[in-house]
């Protein structure tokens, strides 16, 4: 499951439309679900919880926040399915090698720090995910693409508690999902008064906001 | 009823602001929002005569007083200065209800930050503080806030994201994440050492401190000067306070000696900074960024350093907050935040620059003002740990801070000798005015901080 996260958010990088990317996360988000429930009936000392868990995951994260953030993208342009990253700091090649130079970093970085500790020996995927998931912020202009990497590190967060660690209290997982959800209704908002007055006026803001 | 609700009562009166605020009635929004101010600040003021309180949830000692009080200052004065201000917005992005209610529960996940007793739900109220202010600072709706808006969101969220990894790491290792309980008793072991300072650098981002202070000097420049202000004045120190409580529960060398570094490097590379700076408000961000550097140094050694860092956080927040206020009225008066763009203030609006030049001099710890008694109460200590030359080193900066700021505020203020008609003083000006008085009080109250921060001054 992870192998298929780290491909999944792998595709992300290659991914130039938007909704391709909202749609790899959903996907992404269903797979962590799976992961959870897989990890309840693990562990069943662990109770019910991770299945409430694994619920919340899925609604929120598969289901709810990709709809906003398509509903978002239906409202601001009028053939949404066309949106696409206009000005990559990266080409999808270069995005794609540093993907896979990233993995690697994130195993010897894990290989090196935790894994004497941890003794678990795919504990390095979460780490990869998340540096991932920092590439897709870093080498996109596109807002909805990096908070879309945002929601991929948040993912990577959820993979790294659950598999690595036995999870986080209930109320600290329920307050961070629904932190999220608030996060990203708010985002879809300012993103969309973003790309109207981009599309306005064009980018003028640099100067001002430099030093 | 539950005795312990007094606890909760500032949480309560601003969270209850913000439920009514939403209600559709003319000008209720504004009277609800004064009473919820308010009510939160008599609240803080019974609590700091109430005993220490801990439970599964709740963690309220001193510290945690003391950043309620800041809290609920500044909040009041941000309110009472929103009610002229939003009248000069020409195109808001929202009715001033929702300005109200957003600011409400951004007071209330403020008060919910500094009482929680958990690791896991001070990053939930840190984050809820993200959710909560996000917009306020596009409240101006023009292109370059509405970017500055998104830059807070993505840089701040992203950094938070690394502090949610380490309350994992800090669960994994110990089994809980209550701080009376990780006070007492504590793994020493790799992954717990991770989390803490993963803690660090993830709260640093939503502090200010270098280097992931990237987006502060955006915010601060392009929010509204309201906004501005209670950024500066509290949610700064807010996240400053979630890395004092790592740093409590951990005191080991490595952790100290990292936020040291941190809050000294923050000290460098603002007070730089301050000096290549046209814009006034970027300049006023980069000294809020260096008080929060010197305060990471107090809460990083500990003892009266960490006192210091407390008198620093209750004066700087009321000297900042009256600071960004005057820019609110400079702005408004001369329309452009470019320093060359503002002369003869003094002749022009001589209340305001009277106010602006004290506060200037107040955030920049001079004396009388009570930063100057924190700073100093922070090198005492600095010097009884590593000595003079370091102490000498963060003193050089902050003097090149204090030249930067008052230089170019008394440039603003006093040059300029064309004729210019005097602006009528506007009522609002008594808002920072009234702040830039009480920055003073801390002074007289340091028995009373020591009394309350016993014990962390006893080694």
């Amino acid at each position: 499951m992870g192998f298929l996260l780290i491909v999944l958010t792998l595709l992300m990088q290659w991914e130039i439309y938007v909704a391709g990317v909202i749609f790899l996360f959903a996907v992404s988000s269903f797979i962590v679900a799976a992961f959870l429930i897989l990890l309840g009936i693990s562990r069943p000392q662990e109770g019910y919880l991770l299945f409430i868990l694994a619920g919340l995951t899925l609604v929120i994260r598969g289901v709810i926040i990709p709809v906003i953030m398509n509903k978002a993208l239906n409202r601001l342009y009028e053939k949404p399915w066309r949106v696409r990253e206009d000005k990559p700091m990266l080409g999808v090649g270069g995005s794609i090698l540093l993907s896979l130079i990233l993995i690697i970093v994130g195993y010897f970085i894990y290989q090196n720090s935790l894994y004497e500790v941890l003794k678990i020996r795919s504990g390095s995927v979460p780490f990869a995910l998340f540096l991932q998931a920092s590439l897709l912020i870093i080498s996109r202009r596109h807002a909805y693409i990096q908070m879309m990497g945002f929601l991929v590190m948040e993912n990577a967060v959820v993979m790294l508690s659950g598999w690595v660690f036995s999870g986080l209290p209930f109320i600290v997982e329920a307050g961070a999902i629904l932190d999220l959800l608030g996060l990203v209704v708010v985002s879809s908002l300012i993103i969309r008064v973003r790309e109207n007055a981009i599309s306005q006026e064009g980018d003028i803001y640099e100067s001002e906001l430099r030093g | 009823m539950n005795a312990h609700i007094v606890y909760l009562l500032p949480l309560i009166c601003s969270f209850s602001g913000a439920v009514l605020s939403a209600i559709p009635v003319l000008y209720l929004e504004r009277i609800v929002s004064v009473l919820a101010s308010h009510l939160a600040f008599f609240a803080v003021i019974y609590l700091l005569f109430q005993p220490e309180y801990i439970s599964d949830y709740f963690y309220i000692d001193g510290l945690s007083k003391l950043l309620m009080l800041a809290i609920a200052m500044v909040y009041i004065s941000t309110v009472l200065y929103s009610l002229a201000y939003l009248k000069h917005i020409k195109n808001p992005l929202f009715q001033s209800r929702l300005y109200y209610f957003l600011l409400n529960v951004f007071a209330s996940t403020m008060f919910f930050s500094v009482s929680m007793d958990n690791v896991g739900l001070i990053w939930v109220g840190v984050e809820a503080t993200t959710v909560s202010s996000a917009l306020l600072v596009a409240t101006e709706n023009d292109q370059v806030t509405v970017e500055a808006a998104w830059r807070y969101v993505i840089i701040v969220s992203t950094g938070l994201v690394i502090s949610l990894i380490a309350t994992t790491f800090i669960y994994g290792s110990s089994g809980t994440l209550s701080f009376h309980a990780l006070m007492l008793n504590h793994p020493d072991n790799r992954v717990f050492l991770i989390g803490i300072l993963l803690g660090l650098i993830g709260f640093g981002t939503k502090a200010g401190i270098f280097p992931m202070h990237t987006w502060l000097p955006d915010v601060h420049g392009k929010a509204p000067a309201p906004v501005s202000a209670i950024f500066s004045g509290v949610l700064l120190p807010v996240a400053l306070y979630a890395m004092a409580r790592l740093v409590q529960i951990y005191p080991v060398a490595v952790i100290r000696t990292f936020a040291l570094i941190l809050g000294i490097l923050t000290v460098i590379v603002a007070a730089l900074m301050m000096t290549v700076q046209n814009n006034y408000k970027r300049m006023f961000a980069y000294s809020s960024m260096e008080n929060m550097g010197m305060i990471l140094v107090g809460f990083s050694l500990g003892g009266y350093g960490l006192l210091g860092a407390v008198i620093i956080i209750l004066s700087h927040g009321l000297a900042k907050s009256a600071v960004f206020f005057l820019t609110g009225d400079v702005l408004a008066a001369y329309h452009t935040t470019e320093m060359d763009g503002v002369t003869g203030l003094m002749r022009r609006m001589p209340r305001t620059a009277s106010a602006l030049f004290l506060a200037a001099m107040a955030v920049t710890g001079a004396p009388p003002f009570a930063t100057f008694a924190g700073e100093l109460f922070i090198f005492s200590a600095l010097i009884a740990k590593y000595g003079w030359v370091l102490a000498l080193v963060v003193m050089l900066f902050l003097s090149i801070a204090f030249i930067a700021v008052n230089f170019r505020t008394g440039k603003m203020i006093f040059t300029g000798h064309e004729e210019m008609s005097k602006h009528a003083g506007r009522i609002e000006t008594w808002v920072p005015v009234i702040n830039l008085l009480l920055s003073l009080l801390p002074l007289l109250f340091i028995p009373y901080f020591e009394q309350l921060l016993h014990k962390f001054l006893v080694p």
